[in-house]
C-alpha cells in the first residue's frame, strides 16, 4: 500500500514527459487534417472545421511531387541495402568460417568505414562522382548507399555468424559440402535474425539520408525523398498543413518498418546484450 | 587445393571491400590530401600546408561552431543520456509501462529531417504550438525561439533531446534487464536504501551498457547535421551552426573546399578519438548489434 502511495509523484513525472513528447506527434496529425483557413483562424488544440486530409495530399503531390522521390528512395534504399545484405553476409561468412590469411586485418578495413563521420567522404565523392558521370544518377545513390551500409551490416553478421555451432558445417563438409553451398544451405536459412536487424536499420538510414542526397544530387529525378521534404519547408514558411502532410507521408515507410520488425529489434539487441 | 580455397575464401570478401575501398577509404584519404590546399573546385589547388587548420583559430565561425558543438555534446550527455537513464530507472514496473516505453520510441522511427519540421513548425513565432500554449497560461510572450541568438542552439538541443532519448532509454533498459535482483535484494535486507542500492549497485553493474550509450551518444552529436540544417540552417548569422554544418557550408555553399575538408578532418579526429572506447570494447569482440 505504502509503495502505491510512493508512486504517486512517479507516475505524475512520467505522465508529464508522455504530454510533452506526444505533443508534437498530436499536433502533427491535427495539422495535415487542417485547411490552410483553419490552421490560420484556429488555436492549435480546435478540431478542424473540416477534414482536409485529402486535399493536402493531393496538393502535396501535384506541387512538391513527393510521391516521385518517394519511388525514388524506395529504390535506394531497397536496393542499397540489397546489396549491402548480400555482401556483407558473404564477406562476414568467409571472415568468421573460411578464415582466409589477413581475415581479421580484411574486417577492420571494412568496419573503418563506419568510424568517421560523413562529412569526411563528402568532397572527393562529389569530385569522383562528377568525374565519372555517376553525380546525379541513380546508379551512383544505390553504390553510396550499399557501401555505407556495408561496414555495419558486416560487423553484425560477422557476430551472428559467430553463435552458429561449428559441427553442422564440418558434418556438411565431410559430406562433400564446398564453401558456396555451406554458405547458401547452412548460413543463409538461419540468417533472418541478422538480416531483419540489418535491413531495418540500414533501410531506415538510407530512407532518412539528406546529407548525401544533397550533395550527389540535383536533379528531380533522382533526389531522394528527404532532401525534397527539407526543401519543403524552407527558412520561413511555406504552407504548414501540407507541410505537415508531406511529413506524415513520408514517414510511413519507416514506421511501418519498425512496427513489422519490432520483434528483431528488441531481440537483436537484447542477443547482443547478452553476449557481453 | 589449399591454394583455391583460399580464393575462393578471398572472393567471398571482395565485393564488399572493393565498395567500401573505392567509395569510403579512397575517398578518406583523398579528403586528407586536398585538406592541405586551397582550392574552390574550379581552379587548380594550391599547397597551402597546414595554414587550413591554422586558420581555425583566427576564424570566429569557425570558434562558433566548435563552441556550440562542445555545447551539443555535453546538453546530449545531461539531457537525452541522462534523461534516459532516469526514465529507464522510472517507467519499469509501472502499469502501462508498454505504453510508456512506446511513447518515448516514436521520434525513433521518423527521421531527422521530419523531427525538425515538426519542431520547426512546434517554434514557430505566430502559430506555434509553444507560444500559444504559453498563451494558454496567460503568459503573453512571443518568443522567437529560432531566431533569437543564444536561444536558437538551445531550442534546436530540444527538439534533438525529443528524438534522441529514446535510444538512450531502450539500451539503459535492456542494461537494467540483464542485472541480477540478487544483490539489490541482499542490499535492502541489509537496510540500503533506494538511492544507495542505485548508487552502489545498480549504477555499476550498468557500467558496460553506460559506456556505449556515452560513447554513441557523443559520436552522434559531434555528427548531428540534418535538425540544425532544416531547422536554421546554421543561422541567423551562422550563430547556431556545429562543425558538421560549418563544414557542409564551407565547402558547398562557399565553394572552400580546402578549408572545409580540413574541418572535416578535424571533426573526424575529434570523433574516432571519443570512439576509442567503442572500438576498444570491439576489439575484445563484444557483439553489440547497435
Amino acid at each position: 500500500m505504502r509503495r502505491n502511495i510512493q508512486k504517486i509523484p512517479l507516475y505524475f513525472i512520467v505522465v508529464v514527459l508522455v504530454f510533452i513528447w506526444i505533443l508534437p506527434v498530436w499536433t502533427t496529425f491535427l495539422v495535415s487534417f487542417k485547411s490552410a483557413e483553419d490552421f490560420v483562424n484556429q488555436k492549435f488544440y480546435q478540431m478542424p472545421t473540416k477534414i482536409s486530409f485529402l486535399d493536402n495530399f493531393k496538393n502535396v503531390m501535384q506541387k512538391y511531387r513527393l510521391h516521385e522521390h518517394f519511388l525514388n528512395s524506395l529504390l535506394y534504399a531497397t536496393v542499397g541495402s540489397g546489396i549491402a545484405i548480400t555482401t556483407a553476409s558473404m564477406a562476414g561468412f568467409s571472415i568468421i568460417r573460411l578464415k582466409p590469411r589477413f581475415n581479421f586485418l580484411l574486417f577492420i578495413i571494412i568496419y573503418s568505414g563506419t568510424l568517421f563521420p560523413f562529412q569526411m567522404y563528402l568532397i572527393p565523392m562529389y569530385k569522383f562522382f562528377n568525374t565519372i558521370g555517376l553525380y546525379d544518377t541513380r546508379l551512383g545513390m544505390i553504390l553510396i548507399y550499399a557501401a555505407i551500409c556495408i561496414p555495419f551490416s558486416l560487423f553484425v553478421y560477422r557476430g551472428f555468424y559467430t553463435t552458429i555451432p561449428k559441427e553442422i558445417e564440418d558434418a556438411a563438409k565431410i559430406d562433400g559440402c564446398g564453401p558456396l553451398k555451406s554458405f547458401l544451405y547452412i548460413f543463409l536459412p538461419q540468417s533472418i535474425p541478422p538480416t531483419a536487424v540489418v535491413a531495418l536499420f540500414q533501410w531506415t538510414w538510407i530512407w532518412n539520408d539528406l546529407l548525401f542526397g544533397m550533395v550527389l544530387t540535383r536533379s528531380r529525378e533522382v533526389r531522394p525523398i528527404m532532401v525534397a521534404l527539407a526543401s519543403m519547408s524552407g527558412y520561413a514558411g511555406g504552407v504548414i498543413p501540407l507541410i505537415m502532410t508531406g511529413v506524415i507521408f513520408t514517414s510511413v515507410p519507416t514506421i511501418l518498418l519498425f512496427v513489422l520488425l519490432r520483434k528483431f529489434f528488441i531481440s537483436g539487441m537484447v542477443l547482443s546484450i547478452s553476449n557481453e | 587445393m589449399k591454394k583455391k580455397e583460399q580464393i575462393v575464401s578471398y572472393m567471398f570478401i571482395l565485393p564488399a571491400f572493393l565498395l567500401v575501398f573505392i567509395l569510403l577509404l579512397i575517398p578518406m584519404f583523398q579528403n586528407i590530401y586536398y585538406s592541405f590546399f586551397e582550392w574552390d573546385g574550379l581552379k587548380k589547388p594550391v599547397f597551402i600546408g597546414f595554414r587550413n587548420y591554422s586558420m581555425f583559430l583566427s576564424d570566429e565561425n569557425f570558434l562558433i561552431s566548435f563552441r556550440n558543438t562542445l555545447i551539443w555534446v555535453g546538453f546530449t550527455l545531461i539531457f537525452p543520456v541522462m534523461g534516459g537513464l532516469l526514465i529507464a530507472i522510472f517507467v519499469r514496473g509501472l502499469a502501462f509501462e508498454k505504453f510508456f516505453k512506446s511513447i518515448f520510441f516514436i521520434p525513433l522511427t521518423i527521421s531527422f529531417v521530419a523531427t525538425g519540421i515538426i519542431w520547426t513548425y512546434m517554434f514557430s513565432r505566430e502559430y506555434g504550438v509553444l507560444n500559444n500554449l504559453f498563451n494558454l497560461f496567460g503568459i503573453e510572450a512571443k518568443v522567437s525561439w529560432l531566431t533569437n541568438v543564444p536561444l536558437n542552439t538551445f531550442s534546436l538541443l530540444i527538439a534533438w533531446t525529443w528524438q534522441q532519448l529514446g535510444v538512450n532509454m531502450v539500451l539503459f533498459l535492456m542494461g537494467l534487464a540483464t542485472i541480477p535482483q540478487d544483490p539489490i535484494e541482499a542490499a535492502i535486507i541489509d537496510g540500503a536504501n533506494k538511492w544507495q542500492t542505485f548508487v552502489y549497485i545498480t549504477f555499476p553493474m550498468l557500467r558496460p551498457i553506460t559506456t556505449i550509450v556515452i560513447t554513441m551518444a557523443m559520436v552522434n552529436s559531434f555528427k548531428a547535421f540534418d535538425i540544425i540544417y532544416v531547422m536554421t540552417r546554421g543561422g541567423p548569422y551562422r550563430s547556431s551552426e556545429t562543425l558538421a554544418v560549418t563544414m557542409f557550408r564551407e565547402t558547398f555553399t562557399l565553394f572552400r573546399m580546402g578549408y572545409g575538408a580540413a574541418i572535416s578532418v578535424f571533426l573526424s579526429i575529434i570523433v574516432i578519438t571519443v570512439s576509442a572506447f567503442y572500438i576498444k570494447r570491439m576489439a575484445r569482440k563484444d557483439l553489440l548489434y547497435y
